[in-house]
């Protein structure tokens, strides 16, 4: 405050609006921002202490948060008084309060109990060994052979009747049998990522130039569809794959068909909006160019548009396929079809020694699928340049591009029928169809069922903020050792390098949703459980950003502190730390708006939440409170990816 | 020989870019436009070729009418008229030669092209052009791997394709240093001496305009201000088309 201002603050004043109202103090003091934080913190914390107490039995340590929050409001008091008098604040110690409190409710309503992870260790034991001796090979007379179960997530050889096609080639006997390979249920999952990325492609171009600026400037009536547009893919796309996946099930019923349904929608929306982004970045140059030549407009589009868009396209529809493998592997678990549905089966009769065959079976191909596409995305990127001076030769005549692209015709036959397409049922959904979507649209709102949907969104959004900062707490030290520039010294640090590196990278392969069962049989069904589960998926997500954060740290200020002779210690609080701590905060920050997604769906399989309420409220058909449950959850997600995003950007 | 009369381009927002342009030009002339940055000049070089529709005026090239022309009729004309581009305007992710044989596209059918398909007669004057610009080593390396000066002279190869008999250069070198400006302006004076291809070429530098024009139009706020030889271009005519402050560089 400067002295020459005509009124000098009050210090004393401040203080007592302060006491009088939080952050009125600070108001008065023109801090309007300050103010209503400090207002709204203390109208948040009460509402949750309040609720913490209402609805869970949390007698012991009640009186200890109203303690703590009498302390946070007497740092707001004191927020003013020190603010008027303009001495320095105290920010992080009323942060610290808030914090102490928020975490206090969270790890009360999740039902965080430490000593079961202690207690039943000795049960988990049997999935721990499973995970070790997957259920995928039997040892047979000396010989090892794939099992039963082997058959049944990759594929085996059965003997069926010959088709008519062999029967008439001679090739077989009528009415003998012949060897038949029949896929299993991975095979079922990478056809369900294929096809939706396939199908979403084709419904996702024409529509990004609906959602294009540049386009649509240009045809009458235009800037409407284009919003109409934009809005519409952006309400598609805050719908959870798995929640599309509940209301498809009911339009076509269970099977691989619905979860391809439930992915494709949701893609279309995802690439829909990336795409339109690169159409709108398309440089008008060389349109110009090539109308100059006299070009008519087909030509302009094969030569000018497609040549642009193409590889962009192409990256972010490999990124995209990657996502869908990913959700194919827990798709089944709504929608049915796919390895989810499978290891929900297997989870049901107790057969976890199947279950942690298909873990296994999902790591490896999604491993797989992570390294092709990010290689290949790579090599678009950087776009290869040729340097032969030979003319290359046509494309068409060539024998190998046949082979390719009789390659890929049969893939996608194999995957069509693998992924049981069936466009008719889409024509014909189940009679109850109409009313279902007439149901789920008029929301519920009466008060007991708000209040139900409410108390499981914030277990959800409590059970994400514990497990990111679990998560993210076991990953700080973790990502030093899988970060390449610290670990290449000797061979025991790279063997720990890599060793680092695989554990991440297997652990990153699997979602969440399929952890869940390990922990529902360690710790019991609830919101536990799918914390343990989410806090799994960030270790591995966030362990690998961290660990490229510490990469690319700048190693001039390391020389520089190091050239004024400051010891090693010194050297990681003065020139390390400060390098990665705003990208470690911004990561998790991230990866919490991503973890609440994902834990309004741990509920799927046993991990509490709001996901669990709606399985409840579907499986009951009570779809006016389904509805309620995902307008909720759009809302939350919404709302939390709006903040998380503006919290980054303040912070770059 | 191109004539233009009264040409007036008004855009949708209501900037008025040229003011009645009136001028002519011979066949076998190097004409340079001058003026400064928002003169209307690059609205003038895309007049000409319709890419921007005039407000009014008209446009006479060998007795036709352009501004009267269809636009399947405009296409087959613009054939005739070369462009080369300030930022070069390649498609940047293909190669040299489909960015050359795309000036092609105004001859070969339509259909074959989208096919990437183009005679082993246009090959073969795609590698000659390029030949002639000193590429023909570069033909099959992606365009954005080559220097600022090659993509120009990329950017030539590709309207040389048109068997053009006039070029629209709208400044052609204003991107590239000193030295490259020599060499691109030099191909542009090859052209016009050996094939004798009219060149309309905007420029930013009065010792360039010297150098390599027959004659110069000086374009002010949409207006000719200066018609004539550029020997004739003194300071007080340098003053008035660039208003009095400025003042003479030479470069190199
Ligand atoms: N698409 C457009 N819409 C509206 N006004 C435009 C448009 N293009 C150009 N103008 C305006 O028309 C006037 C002439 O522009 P033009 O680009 O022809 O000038 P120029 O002499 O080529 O300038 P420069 O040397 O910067 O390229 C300028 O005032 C410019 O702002
Ligand atoms: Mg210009």
């Amino acid at each position: 405050m400067s002295p020459s201002s005509s009124h000098p603050p009050n210090a004393l004043l401040a203080s007592v609006f302060s006491l009088l109202v939080p952050g009125a103090g600070q108001l008065y003091l023109r801090k309007r921002a300050r103010g209503l934080a400090v207002l709204a913190g203390v109208l948040v914390l009460a509402y949750l202490i309040n609720w913490a107490d209402t609805n869970f039995k949390i007698e012991a340590t009640v009186n200890w948060l109203w303690f703590v929050f009498v302390l946070f409001w007497l740092w707001n008091v004191f927020d003013a008084y020190r603010l008027a008098r303009g001495q320095t604040t105290l920010n992080r110690l009323g942060l610290l309060l808030a914090i102490v409190i928020v975490y206090v409710i969270g790890w009360q309503v999740t039902d965080i109990n430490p000593d079961r992870l202690v207690t039943r260790f000795k049960d988990v034991q049997v999935v721990f060994r499973a995970l070790v001796y997957p259920d995928l090979f039997t040892q047979a007379g000396g010989s090892w052979q794939p099992s039963e179960n082997f058959g049944d997530i990759i594929g085996k050889i059965v003997d069926r009747p010959a088709p008519d096609l062999l029967v008439q080639l001679g090739l077989a006997q009528k009415g003998a049998t012949v060897p038949t390979p029949v896929l299993g249920k991975m095979a079922e999952t990478i056809a369900i990522g294929l096809m939706a990325t396939v199908l979403a492609i084709i419904f996702a171009i024409p529509l990004s130039f609906f959602a294009a600026h540049n386009i649509m400037s240009h045809v009458p009536g235009g800037t409407f569809i284009y919003y109409a547009m934009r809005t519409f893919l952006n309400i598609v796309r805050s719908v959870d794959t798995i929640i599309w996946g509940l209301i498809i099930v009911v339009w076509v019923g269970l099977g691989s068909f619905a979860g391809t349904l439930a992915l494709t929608i949701h893609s279309i929306a995802a690439l829909g909006k990336l795409y339109s982004e690169e159409v709108e970045h398309i440089d008008p140059g060389p349109i110009e160019a090539i109308t100059a030549t006299g070009a008519n407009l087909l030509q302009i589009i094969r030569y000018a548009v497609i040549p642009q868009i193409v590889p962009p396209f192409l990256a972010y529809t490999l990124l995209r396929w990657d996502i869908n493998m990913r959700m194919a592997t827990v798709v089944g678990f709504v929608a049915g079809g796919g390895i989810g549905f499978f290891v929900v089966e297997t989870i049901r009769k107790g057969g976890y020694e199947q279950y942690a065959a298909a873990l296994w079976a999902v790591a490896i191909v999604i491993i797989l699928v992570d390294y092709v596409s990010a290689k290949w995305r790579e090599r678009i990127l950087a776009g290869e340049v040729k340097v032969s001076a030979e003319a290359p030769k046509p494309f068409y005549t060539s024998l190998r591009a046949l082979f390719w692209l009789a390659l890929g015709l049969a893939v996608f036959i194999l995957c069509w029928q693998l992924a049981e397409i069936d466009l008719r049922k889409l024509f014909e959904p189940a009679p109850t169809f109409v009313k279902v979507v007439r149901d789920f649209v008029a929301i519920d709102v009466s008060p007991d069922v708000l209040d139900t949907v409410l108390k499981q969104m914030l277990i959800t959004i409590f059970q994400a903020l514990l497990a990111t900062t679990l998560g993210g707490l076991v990953a700080v030290p973790f990502s030093f050792l899988a970060a390449r520039n610290l670990m290449g010294g000797n061979a025991l640090s790279l063997v720990l390098y890599y060793l680092a590196r695989g554990v991440l990278n297997v652990l990153r392969s699997i979602e969440a949703l399929l952890y869940v069962a390990i922990f529902v049989f360690w710790v019991g069904i609830g919101p536990f459980a799918g914390m343990l589960a989410l806090a799994i998926t960030t270790f591995a997500l966030i362990g690998k950003l961290f660990s490229e954060a510490i990469e690319n740290i700048d190693p001039g200020p390391l020389e520089a502190i190091a050239a004024t002779g400051a010891n090693a210690l010194q050297m990681i609080v003065y020139a390390i730390l400060p390098q990665i701590i705003p990208p470690f905060i911004s990561y998790l920050i991230y990866q919490w708006d991503i973890n609440i997604r994902i834990a309004t769906i741990v509920g799927f399989a046993g991990g509490g939440g709001v996901g669990l309420l709606l399985n409840t409220y579907f499986g009951m058909l009570q779809y006016h409170k389904a509805g309620t449950v995902v307008a909720m959850i759009v809302v939350v997600v919404a709302a939390m990816d709006l903040a998380s995003a503006k919290i980054r950007e303040r912070m770059v | 020989m191109l004539k233009v009369e009264n040409l007036t381009k008004v855009y949708p927002n209501g900037t008025v870019a040229l003011r009645e342009v009136g001028f002519e030009v011979q066949d076998g002339e190097f004409l340079a436009v001058i003026g400064l940055s928002g003169s209307g000049k690059s609205t003038l070089m895309r007049c000409i070729n319709r890419l921007i529709e005039p407000t009014s005026g008209r446009i006479i090239w060998d007795d036709t009418d352009l501004t009267a022309l269809s636009p399947a009729e405009m296409r087959k004309m613009r054939r005739q008229i070369g462009m080369v581009f300030q930022q070069f305007n390649l498609v940047k992710r293909t190669s040299v030669m489909t960015n050359v044989l795309s000036g092609r596209l105004g001859y070969v059918s339509p259909y074959q092209s989208l096919f990437n398909y183009f005679s082993p007669a246009d090959h073969a004057r795609a590698l000659r052009n390029l030949e002639r610009l000193g590429l023909r080593d570069k033909a099959y390396v992606r365009a954005d791997s080559l220097s600022g000066g090659q993509q120009q002279r990329v950017g030539i190869a590709r309207a040389l394709m048109q068997e053009p008999k006039l070029i629209l250069a709208d400044e052609p070198v204003a991107s590239l240093d000193p030295v490259l400006s020599h060499s691109i302006l030099k191909y542009l004076e090859q052209m016009n001496k050996e094939d004798g291809i009219t060149v309309l070429c905007s420029l930013h530098f009065l010792d360039l305009v010297h150098r390599y024009s027959t004659r110069a139009i000086g374009l002010k706020e949409g207006r000719i201000v200066f018609q004539g030889l550029p020997q004739e271009i003194d300071d007080a005519q340098f003053k008035t088309i660039f208003g009095q402050e400025a003042e003479r560089v030479t470069i190199l």
